[in-house]
Order: C-alpha cells, then structure tokens, then sequence
C-alpha cells in the first residue's frame, strides 16, 4: 500500500536522480594522462618572413588578411613527452633497448605570427590536445627576446595550465638546438634543463629566477627583469653564459658568467658558489678561493635630488687551491693578503657590473624598489613610473664597501 | 532493592503471539485434574518425539507427571534432584499426613532440591516452560503445576574472539547463550550497581534479550529510551543481535552504523562504565553498544592496554587507513585524469608510460578494479579458512600480474586498489570499514566527473551527513563536534590514563569523574626509588 | 524546537568560515588597487570597519536575545517598515548567494574545468548547499565547526609556504606609494566581511547570548588575520605591480608555492580543491540566512521548504552576468549596497531602540526557549 506521502517521496527520488544523470554523463573534461600531449619544452625563435610566410597554413587566419607584425613571425618548436617510451621505475628500459634512449621526445616545430598562433598552427598538426602544466623550460632566442616578450609573457601569463616555477631562458644563437638535445644524464633532456639550473640555485651559481619571479620583476616599477642566458656546448650540455637583463620586457645586454657572482654578492643571496682566481704579486702567486658566505646590506640616500646607494657586502672565502708552492699558506699575513688583494679585485668588478647596467638603463638588482620602499616621498614626488626609473637609474651614484673574511683553507696546512 | 537480580521487565506485546494452537486455549487454567493436563500437552507437542511423559506418584501417594522436552534439560538433574526427591517421602515428613491443598507447600518447601522452581497455573504458560527447556510437574489434585528450570542446551567453549584480535588484553569473547555472556561481564563488574533487565522479543523465537547498564552512572533517559525502543520492536524472528540494531537506530537509511557491536566482554564492561547501554541477545555471540560515536569504530581495546604514545601513534596510522581506503582511488582518479600536472614531472611521464596501452579511461579501469577486487574479498570470506588463503594468492598475485601484463590494466592502478584493500582492512570495525568501501564507489565516480572538484563535493555530502547524524540524540562526531575538550583526549590520539579522568560529556553520566586526579599525584609524590644503589647503606 | 546549545566557539567558527570565502583569491587584487603595497593596512581597516558593523549588529542581538533581527525589527520600527528592510536583507543575501556561486564557478571553470560549463559548477555548489541546509540550526553550527580547520590549514600553510620566496622590501611603505584610494578599498574589502551579518540568525539560539560579542569578536580577529596575513604573504611574494595583473593573485600564489620534497608539485588545483569547502560554508551560510530569515518572516515553523524552493531563483540570478569582468563590478556594487543593509540599517535599529527604551526579554542560560515565538 502506497500512501500519498510514499509516492511523493518516490517521484521526489526519480527527480534528483534525473537531474543528477546528466551531470555524471558530464565528464566534459576528463582527458587520461596518456591521452595529452604533455609539452616540457618550449622553444622560441626568430624566422626570415618569407619562407615562414611560405610555410605557415591557413589555420588561424587566412593568408594576407593579418598583416605581419613588425617584430617579425616566430618558430616554436615544443618537444612532447612519448608516454610508451619513458619506463615505469628504475630499472627495465622500455621499448627497444639500451640505444634508444634519444627518442624519448618527440621535438616538432611550426612557424606563426604570434606565440599563440604557432600553438594554434601546432594543435592542428598534433592529435592529441597539448597540455602546458609539466612545461618546465622555456627557451627564447637572443633575436626574440631582443624584440620583446610581451605577447609570450602574456600567453604563458594568461594560460591557466602554465606554472610559476617553469624556467624561462634566453639562448645564444638557435633556441631550437636546446629542444633537440638529448644529454644522457636525464631520460628527458628538458629536466637536464631545468636541472641544471635548479642545482646552479643549490651550489651558489645562480639566483631564483623563475618565470613567476622574472615575471614579477619585469612589473616592478623600480626593477628589471633577467634571465639566465644558455648556451649549448658540443656534447650537448648546457653552459649558463651570464644574465641577460631587460629594460621592460626587451633584452638589452649580458653578463659575463664571473658577474654573475657579482649580480648575487650584490643581492646578498646564499649559498654562496663562486670561486675566482686571486693573484697576489707575481703570476705564480695565484690562489683559488670560493666564496661561503654572502652578506649584502644596501642603504638609500638621496644626495641632491639623486639617489645614492651604500652597499655595504661581506663574504666569507676559503682558499680552494694554488698554483704552485711559492707561496706558504701558513700564517695569518698571508690569508689577511689574499682577502685585501680579492677586496681590491671585487670591487672593481662589482663597479663595473653596476656601470654597465646603468649604463643601459637596466635596473636588475632592484635597486629602485628600494628607493621606491624606503622614500616614498622622493618616489612618489620625482619618479612615480618605472621609465622615470629607468632614466633616473643612469645617474645614480654608488658606494661599495667589501669585507671579505678568509676562514678555512681546507684538510691542507700549508 | 533487589540488587544483581535479574528483574523481568514487563514488555508489552504489541501483537498477540501468532500461534493458533495456542490462541484458543489462552486464559485457561490448570484443572486439578492429572489426566486432563497431559492429554492437553500431549495434545500440543505429543507430536514431538522428544517430548517426555513420565508418571509417577509424588511420596508414593499423590499421582504425579513430569513433563519436559528430553534433549533441552539436563536428564542427570531431572533424575537425581526432582524424581528423586519427590519419589522418597523426606524423613522427617514420615508419617504425617498431607493434605491435596499443603501439596505445593511441601513439595517447594520441604522436599525440592532445585533452587530454580516455581508454581504456574496457566495452561499456555506451561507449555511455553516446557519449548524453553523448563521441566513440569502436574500433580493430581494441585491447581497449580511445579515448573523446574532444567535448561542445559549445548554450547561451545569460550574461546578467542574471531574478529576482534589483541595482543595484549583479555582472550575471551561471547558464546552464544545468554547466561555464559552475563557471567562474563558479571565477573568483570562486581559491582551492585550492574543492572541486567530482561525481556522477550520475537513474537515466534522468544528471544531473550537484557539491557545491562551501571546504575549511578549510565543516564536513566537513556536507558528509558533503550527500553522503549526495544519494546516498540515487532518481529516474528530474533536470530541475532543485528536484527534489533536495524530496529534501534536512529538513521535507517545512512550507510554508516549507529550501533556498535562487539563479541568481547572487557569492551563491553568499559562501555557500561563509561555510562553507555549494552544489549545481549541470547542465541547471539555479538552484545550491542548504544550510543555510538563514530571515533569508537577505530578504537580499540588494545588502545587502552598498551602505553599511551605507542597507541597514540597506532591509532593515527589506523586514521590514515580508514582516510586511505575512502579517497584513495578516487584521489588517482582525478589526477590522472583532471590534474596530473599536480605530480612531478618524471613521475607524470612514466605514468603516461604505465598507462599508455590500457584501453579504458581511469575511472572505468578504476571502478573494474575495484569490483574484483570486492568479489575476491567476498570469495575469501565465504570459503574454507584452507581454500581462501590459496584464493587470494591466485586472485590477487596471478590475476593482478596478468592484468597488468595483458594490458587491462595499469601496473599503478593495482598498486592504489591493493593500498586501498588493505587501507580499508586495517580499520577495526567491520560495519564501518564496510560503509567507507560502499562510499568509495559515489568518490570514484564523481571523481571521474569533475576531478578533485568531484571528490571534495562528495567528502563534503559525506560530512554534511556525518554531522547531523545521531545516536540516541548524541551528535555522531562527538566529542569533535560539538568540540569537548576533555574528549578531544580520547580522539585521534589515546591520552594517559590518569589524565582522562572524566567519562566523555557528550554520554550525560550521572557522576563524570572515572579516575582521581589527586590520588595519582599522590602516588607520583609518594613514589621511592627503593632500590637505587644510592640508598644501598651496607657497604 | 531545538535547545539553545551554540557555544561562543562555535559561534566564532560560524562567523569565521562565513566570512571567508571565494572572496579570499581575489582579494590581494583589490587591497593592492587601493594603495599598491599599503594592501595589508587596508585589508586591516577593512576589518576595523566590518567589526565596527558587526558589533552593531551584536549589540542589538544582545538587546533581543530571543529573536532574529525579523522579529526584533518588527518591534522596534513597526511592522510595515520592518517588513521592507528584512525583505531587503533577505533579498540581499540571495543575491550573495547567487553571487558567490557564480564567482566559484567562474574559478573553477577558468582554471580547472576549462570545458565544464558554468552553469554545471554553479548548480552543483547551489544544491550542495541547498541540501545541506535542510537541518536545523544546531546543525548548521556543527558543520561550520567542522570545517573550520578545513579553512585556515591550507590558507596558513600557502602563505606559510610562500615565506621562502617572501620579499619584506615589496610590503613598504606600509601606507602604499598611492594611497588615494584607500577608503574605496578599505570599503570594496569591508564588504568581504558582510556574511557576518548571519550572527543575528545565530545569536538567539546561543547558549549564553551574552558572550555573542566575545564571538563576534574572536570571529572577526580570526577571519580578518587571516585575511591580512593572505594579502601580506601575496603582496611580498609578487610586488603589488604583479599582482595588479592577476585575476585571483591568491590562486596564483598557490601555483607558485610547491610542498616540499615536492610531494605536490603545485598546488592550485590542490588548493582550489580545498577551498570548496570554504566556498561552500559562505554559500551554505548565506542561504540558510535566505531560507531562515524567510521562515521567519512567513512566521513558519519550518525552513527546510524553501532550500529547493529558492533555488532556481537563485540559480537564474547567477547566470545574470554576461562575463567576468561584469560579474566583477556587480559584486563590487552589491557589496556597497550590503554594506548599507548590514551596518546602516541595523544601526539605525538600534538607535531607535535605544530611544524607545525596547529591549527583548532576558534568556535564562540553558533554558528551553522557543525562538520563534
């Protein structure tokens, strides 16, 4: 016997049922692992106009109705994940043996008028739909970045997919060849990447530099953005040749690999890794030291209307190495030579690095957000924007000061 | 007041008892007539072949039968204790007349040797003695009929409970007759204050069923809405106690149990010491406990034998199990195929790479795995202790291998589902890992709908649900929601002893203090090293 | 009837995981567009400014410990004008809902479930609070307890995580170098704090209602540090600059912060996962302030016949925005009107009250008492 109350509870059920069907029919998103084209890798490069114009097809826009856009069309090669050849665990190698360990990849390349409409060009050409979240690296040539980011910025930026923490790098020559290396020490070449500079973070040789990071610096008002700037080496290794630092989102010059450890003296960043070459009176004399420990504290005055900045560094070395027997590190005069000749030699060089910057306008350390934190009356009054900034920042005036401390010098007494 | 005695407690019968044969003769009495009492119990169970008749004459003069069901009572007894003594006139009754009417007095007075005997007038209620194992004694010209309690039914020894293992603690578990369950809690609990009440339900079975609490601390509503619950129930067979827990509950529909069951008589003392109500069904080896929080299905007694760090510790990774074996696989599920870029980035690749051959999206994969897996545990639980070990190491060595090498599925996916089975084995109570297994399934799907969205919507239902859920009116999540401090002790980690020292608030307990703080740090003050050497005066 | 049994603590835990919300991820953005790196100062004006309300609020609860502010209302400003302003609250809080639903599922689609449509995310958060709040008010308390830590673990532990890549230098000058639009931000944030208003539906079932402003209080501290300590974290991870460019910069800082060991590589989508339960707690409150308030004002006994009841209308009202960025400015505008109907017009109540000597009958502590008459 079904009262009234039981029927309605039944049709009740039957409704929440039928509204709930459709939602589990759903799945509108649900894409397996296997079945997306995992991009690790990006790369972007500068092509001649015509044979891109040639090359391209008529998939985002018909041919002629876009006119090129004045910095010139794009190649962006992406090397894609082969999920069936990258073994389960440790041990077995998959697929055909020990020799195929190249083609864990698939590396392909396509031109286009933007960033957005190469992968566009791209998707058309790949089944599977391409999926950003594990890009790790992405590498710009120095032409591109010379160019400008800004519509690379503002794909990656927009796209939900894409992490803070991809390494974004600028190459020297064909950004390409990086997508198409295969360094044995990783079973996916762009983790090489990426490691490499990850473990440059460990050992004392690089800054943070992430895109999230780099992004951030870039829309600073009193900073510039930089990024590590890669070269690829004969066995296909990867060397990081400098800083190549910005003035808003084009590049405008590098650093030398040694000013790197200037760059992170200045910032005060540890661990500390560099080791450099200190030569006391006669080439003989030379002495290795690496740096341990770094200290930085930069303070703000402003001296006539410009801003003048004291950095006052400490390091902490310990001597590495020496050429040959003619100098005794036995006593304290010796150590107390070495940290006064390296103190003579690091300033210069920290100098140096400051001048060239200033010297292209391009405020990497930072030193405006200082300005902008610790005088905001000044800032607000005399520059307020990041190109006051930028101008500004050539006539700033600096005062460095380096107490460097030698503390061990290893299992060696003399 | 009649303490340790076990009252009969009046239950109404909502239906009368459904036997006709028994219908038309409700209300009669006894005659006095010998012959008209046996021709009416043998008229109703002479069928049975057990049923025994047996005449003789009480003190040699008045005529006399003893009736019962042979193999329900104890025949020693009935020969040497009740013929026996009723057989020989007692000496110091040689020689004096007796009277019809004196009859019962002297019979239950003077001669009996059972101490278990009463006087019954009523036709029906004899023959309802008799289907208990009770034995009767009509005696020819008495009114009234002797009944015996001569009930000896076989059992099996007391042994391990099955499925409640300790290492350390107490071996012994329920049997099923009801009188051994009461001993054992009774010897557990000497105390004046252990209430036992009975009654009958099942309108064919009979069964008995006692309400056992503390007096002066399990609060009196509770036990008044226990015994009113009870009473209410109206079922014509009561084989176990499950059968009254589906009657009790407060939430008939929620997959999760209101109703704690246990077969060890130590866990069921704690619960009547800490102000809870237990109800022993004879015939089942399982005595409920009511009311139920859901912390008590991932406790266990061991928790309170053992030193209290190392339990803490134990009772955490028992937590992490039973979160395991509900949101494990759907958790796979939604990041493979929603948000693998949540896993690094090798891992990620050589997932694809595991996965790369299997024809079904994870969800399917998933939900298939998951369901042989559910017929394979049933398999092992049903079959002979010998063939089940065999059967799991075929099921889940050989099949799983085979599935992965033949491509069905991915080498991960078995390695999640065998977590999660084991996940969801760790977990004390059977009834409630039961219910997390059946959750599990909604997860899955829901993960494969909306990835981890999917999955927090379904955890978040199943919150919700938790959360006004009630045993007896006491909210399931006690004593984490509504938070009690003095609770929060006994949740996810097992404090000291001596530290909760109040019986958990959300019960209600007439008197809250279980352990004197004082008297501990007494015996912490008062503690001597005795026997350290520097005390050693004899050198 | 249910009893009075809602303890202070659960009272401050109603509060709390009202007020935070889906409204957290944008947050950071709006406390920067008023004074760039002065966000923190800001966000805590804007609690200052939510607290001054809510105590209002309070105090007039405390005044009519058996009643809700429909019933009280009725009494202080006559039946009719009472009937317009508790119409309006009511109303009010639908459109939150729907608002609040609307903003989540525009989170979740943009970032997680690209191809889902919106109207799937919205009605899914809708029913989950629709069926949720067919259990009384005790009920309510409880769930809001329970997920309390479900709110203020993850959010402590991404900024916790965020530390590492922490800059002090991106928070000064505390005041901000633009600190022109300070008092809109301080404002478009107070708004954020508006869902604390459900406190008039709470406090006549509190055990003791004389500590709602002990409640009020600590649910304000809690849900307003944690706020200030989002926005903080946020603005020293990426400079106000950057996060003047992003749409849910607290999202984004989930993205830039990884567990360590890299368990969780990254943990937006982990993180947006997490934060349903906080969406749903705003959105289960305010639609069971909708529903109840309802009840009352129909003199019902029951709520739970509106929780289906209202929900196509609160449906149709979410899918009133045509995009995001319009989506935006109608929450910015709704919240400007909120703030008028939960701060104004119970201040005006309780002055009135206070002129005309009303005040409600004392509650004897653990008493039964029936609210609704």
């Amino acid at each position: 016997m079904l009262t009234t109350r039981m029927w309605i509870k039944i049709i009740r059920t039957l409704c929440a049922i039928m509204l709930a069907v459709p939602f589990l029919t759903g799945c509108w998103d649900r894409l397996e692992i296997e079945e997306r084209a995992v991009v690790l890798g990006v790369s972007i490069d500068k092509v001649n106009m015509e044979t891109a114009e040639k090359e391209e097809d008529e998939i985002s826009h018909l041919r002629g109705t876009i006119p090129t856009p004045e910095k010139g069309m794009v190649r962006v090669a992406v090397q894609i994940a082969l999920p069936g050849r990258i073994p389960l665990g440790p041990g077995e190698s998959g697929g055909g043996g020990g020799g195929s360990v190249g083609k864990t990849v698939w590396v392909i390349d396509v031109v286009g008028h933007s960033l957005d409409d190469a992968i566009m060009n791209l998707q058309q050409q790949v089944s599977s739909k391409l999926f950003f979240g594990h890009l790790r690296v992405i590498v710009i040539s120095e032409a591109v970045a010379r160019n400008g980011l800004e519509n690379i910025n503002d794909y990656f930026r927009r796209n939900s997919e894409v992490r803070r923490m991809a390494w974004m790098m600028v190459a020297k020559g064909q950004a390409r060849k990086l997508m198409l290396a295969a360094p044995p020490l990783e079973r996916v070449p762009t983790l090489y990447l990426m490691s490499t500079l990850d473990e440059g973070i460990r050992m004392g040789k690089f800054p943070k530099d992430y895109i999230g990071i780099f992004w951030s610096n870039v829309s600073k008002k009193g900073q510039e953005g930089f990024l590590p700037y890669v070269e690829i080496k004969k066995e296909e290794n990867v060397e990081i040749k400098g800083l190549a630092y910005f003035v808003g989102d084009q590049m405008v010059g590098v650093t030398k690999p040694l000013e790197i450890a200037g760059y992170l003296g200045i910032k005060g960043i540890n661990p500390a890794g560099y080791r450099v070459f200190v030569q006391l009176s006669n080439p003989e004399q030379t002495i290795m030291t690496t740096a341990t420990h770094r200290r930085s504290k930069i303070k703000v005055q402003i001296k006539d209307g410009i801003p003048h900045f004291t950095i006052d560094m400490g390091i902490e070395l310990n001597v590495e190495g020496k050429l040959s027997d003619e100098i005794q590190i036995n006593n304290p005069e010796v150590l107390r030579m070495i940290e006064e000749k390296q103190t003579e030699d690091a300033v210069k060089s920290y100098y140096k690095l400051i001048k060239d910057s200033q010297e292209k306008g391009s405020d990497y350390f930072g030193f405006g957000e200082i300005v902008r934190a610790k005088k905001p009356h000044y800032w607000n009054k005399r520059i307020k924007t990041a190109e006051e900034w930028g101008k500004m920042y050539r006539n700033c005036t600096f005062d460095i000061k380096v107490t460097l401390k030698v503390r061990r010098i290893g299992m060696k007494g003399v | 007041m009649p303490t340790r005695k076990v009252r009969r407690l009046n239950a109404k019968l909502l239906m009368p008892s459904p036997s006709t044969t028994m219908d038309k003769y409700k209300g009669q009495q006894v005659s006095g007539s010998l012959g008209d009492t046996i021709a009416f119990l043998d008229g109703i169970l002479g069928i049975n072949e057990d049923f025994t008749v047996r005449k003789f004459n009480v003190f040699g003069q008045f005529p006399a039968a003893i009736m019962f069901f042979s193999c329900m009572v104890n025949q020693d007894s009935v020969n040497s204790d009740i013929m026996k003594a009723l057989m020989y006139t007692p000496p110091h009754l040689i020689g004096r007349s007796i009277e019809t009417n004196q009859l019962s007095d002297v019979i239950m007075n003077d001669s009996l040797y059972h101490s278990k005997s009463s006087l019954q007038g009523e036709l029906t209620a004899l023959v309802e003695c008799i289907l208990r194992g009770d034995t009767v004694i009509a005696v020819d010209g008495m009114k009234e009929s002797i009944i015996i309690t001569t009930r000896s039914v076989e059992k099996r020894s007391i042994e391990q409970p099955a499925t409640e293992q300790v290492i350390r603690g107490p071996r012994e578990g329920f049997i099923e007759p009801l009188g051994t369950n009461i001993s054992l809690i009774r010897y557990r609990l000497q105390s004046p204050d252990l209430r036992i009440q009975t009654m009958e339900i099942g309108r064919r079975t009979k069964s008995k069923v006692a309400v056992c609490y503390m007096d002066g601390i399990t609060n009196p509503a509770l036990v008044e809405e226990v015994h009113n619950r009870l009473s209410k129930i109206d079922i014509d067979t009561v084989l176990d106690s499950g059968y009254l827990e589906q009657f009790i509950e407060d939430n008939h529909y929620s997959p999760f149990p209101q109703v704690q069951y246990t077969e060890r008589p130590d866990k069921v003392v704690a619960n009547l010491a800490e102000g809870r109500v237990s109800i022993l069904v004879d015939g089942s080896p399982l005595a409920l406990v009511v009311p139920t929080v859901f912390n008590q299905f991932y406790q266990t007694v061991e928790d309170y034998t053992e030193r209290f760090l190392l339990m803490s510790s134990i009772r955490f990774a028992r937590l992490i199990a039973l979160v395991f074996s509900l949101v494990f696989p759907s958790l796979y599920v939604s990041i493979i195929s929603y948000n693998p870029e949540l896993i690094p980035t090798d891992f990620a690749v050589a997932v694809a790479g595991g996965r790369a051959g299997v024809p079904f999206p994870a969800v399917i994969e998933v939900i298939i795995i998951e369901i042989s897996m559910e017929v394979l545990r049933e398999a092992t639980i049903r079959l002979p202790q010998q063939v089940g070990g065999a059967l799991s190491i075929v099921g889940v060595l050989v099949v799983g291998q085979a599935a992965v090498a033949a491509g069905f599925a991915s080498p991960i996916t078995v390695v999640i589902i065998a977590l999660t089975t084991i996940g969801s084995f760790a977990t004390p109570a059977y009834n409630a890992a039961l219910a997390l297994r059946l959750l599990r399934f909604p997860l899955i799907i829901l993960a494969g709908t909306f990835g981890l969205y999917g999955v927090m919507i379904g955890l978040i239902l199943i919150a919700n649900h938790l959360l006004s859920l009630k045993s007896f009116g006491v909210p399931y999540l006690s004593p984490l929601i509504p938070v009690d401090f003095q609770g929060l002790k006994d949740l996810l980690i097992r404090g000291p002893l001596w530290l909760m020292n109040k019986r958990p608030a959300f019960l209600d307990p007439v008197e809250e203090t279980r352990v004197s703080e004082s008297k501990f740090d007494e015996l912490k003050k008062t503690s001597k090293n005795v026997l350290d050497p520097l005390n050693d005066k004899s050198e | 009837m249910e009893t009075r049994q809602i303890t202070v603590i659960q009272a401050a835990a109603v509060l709390v995981s009202t007020i935070i919300g889906v409204g957290v991820l944008a947050l950071p953005l709006f406390a920067v567009r008023a004074a760039d790196s002065g966000g923190p100062l800001v966000t805590f004006m804007a609690m200052l400014l939510a607290f001054v309300g809510l105590s209002l609020v309070t105090w007039l609860g405390m005044r009519f410990p058996n009643e809700t502010i429909i019933h009280y209302s009725e009494r202080i400003i006559g039946k009719w004008l009472a009937w317009i302003g508790s119409l309006f609250i009511i109303i009010f809080f639908a459109v939150l809902t729907s608002l609040t639903a609307r903003e989540f599922g525009e989170v979740v689609v943009t970032s997680v479930l690209k191809s889902t449509p919106v109207e799937v995310t919205v009605i899914v958060m809708l029913l989950l609070a629709a069926i949720s709040t067919r259990h009384g008010i005790t009920t309510f308390a409880h769930i809001h307890t329970f997920y309390f830590p479900f709110l203020l673990v993850p959010a402590l532990v991404i900024a916790a995580l965020s530390l590492k890549n922490a800059e002090v230098i991106n928070l000064l000058p505390i005041w901000g170098n633009e600190p022109g639009g300070m008092l809109k931000g301080t404002l478009t944030i107070a708004a954020l704090f508006q869902g604390a208003f459900v406190l008039t539906a709470v406090i006549p079932s509190m055990k003791h209602p004389g500590k709602a402003m002990k409640a009020s209080f600590w649910g304000m501290l809690v849900a307003g540090g944690l706020y200030v300590i989002i926005v903080a974290a946020t603005i020293s991870v990426f400079g106000s600059e950057e996060i003047k460019k992003l749409l849910w910069p607290t999202l984004e800082l989930a993205k830039a912060t990884s567990l360590p060991a890299n368990i969780l590589e990254r943990m937006d989508a982990a993180f947006l996962a997490v934060w349903v339960t906080a969406v749903f707690t705003t959105l289960f409150s305010s639609y069971f302030f909708t529903i109840y308030s309802m009840s009352h004002l129909f003199r019902l006994k029951e709520h739970k016949l509106f929780s289906y009841f209202i929900l196509p209308f609160v449906f149709v009202m979410a899918m009133v925005p045509q995009n995001i960025i319009q989506m935006y400015e109608i929450i910015e505008n709704v919240g400007r009107i909120g703030l008028i109907i939960t701060i104004a017009y119970p201040g005006l109540l309780l002055i009135v009250s206070i002129l005309r000597k009303k005040r409600g009958n004392p509650v004897a502590d653990n008493k039964n008492v029936d609210q609704n008459h």
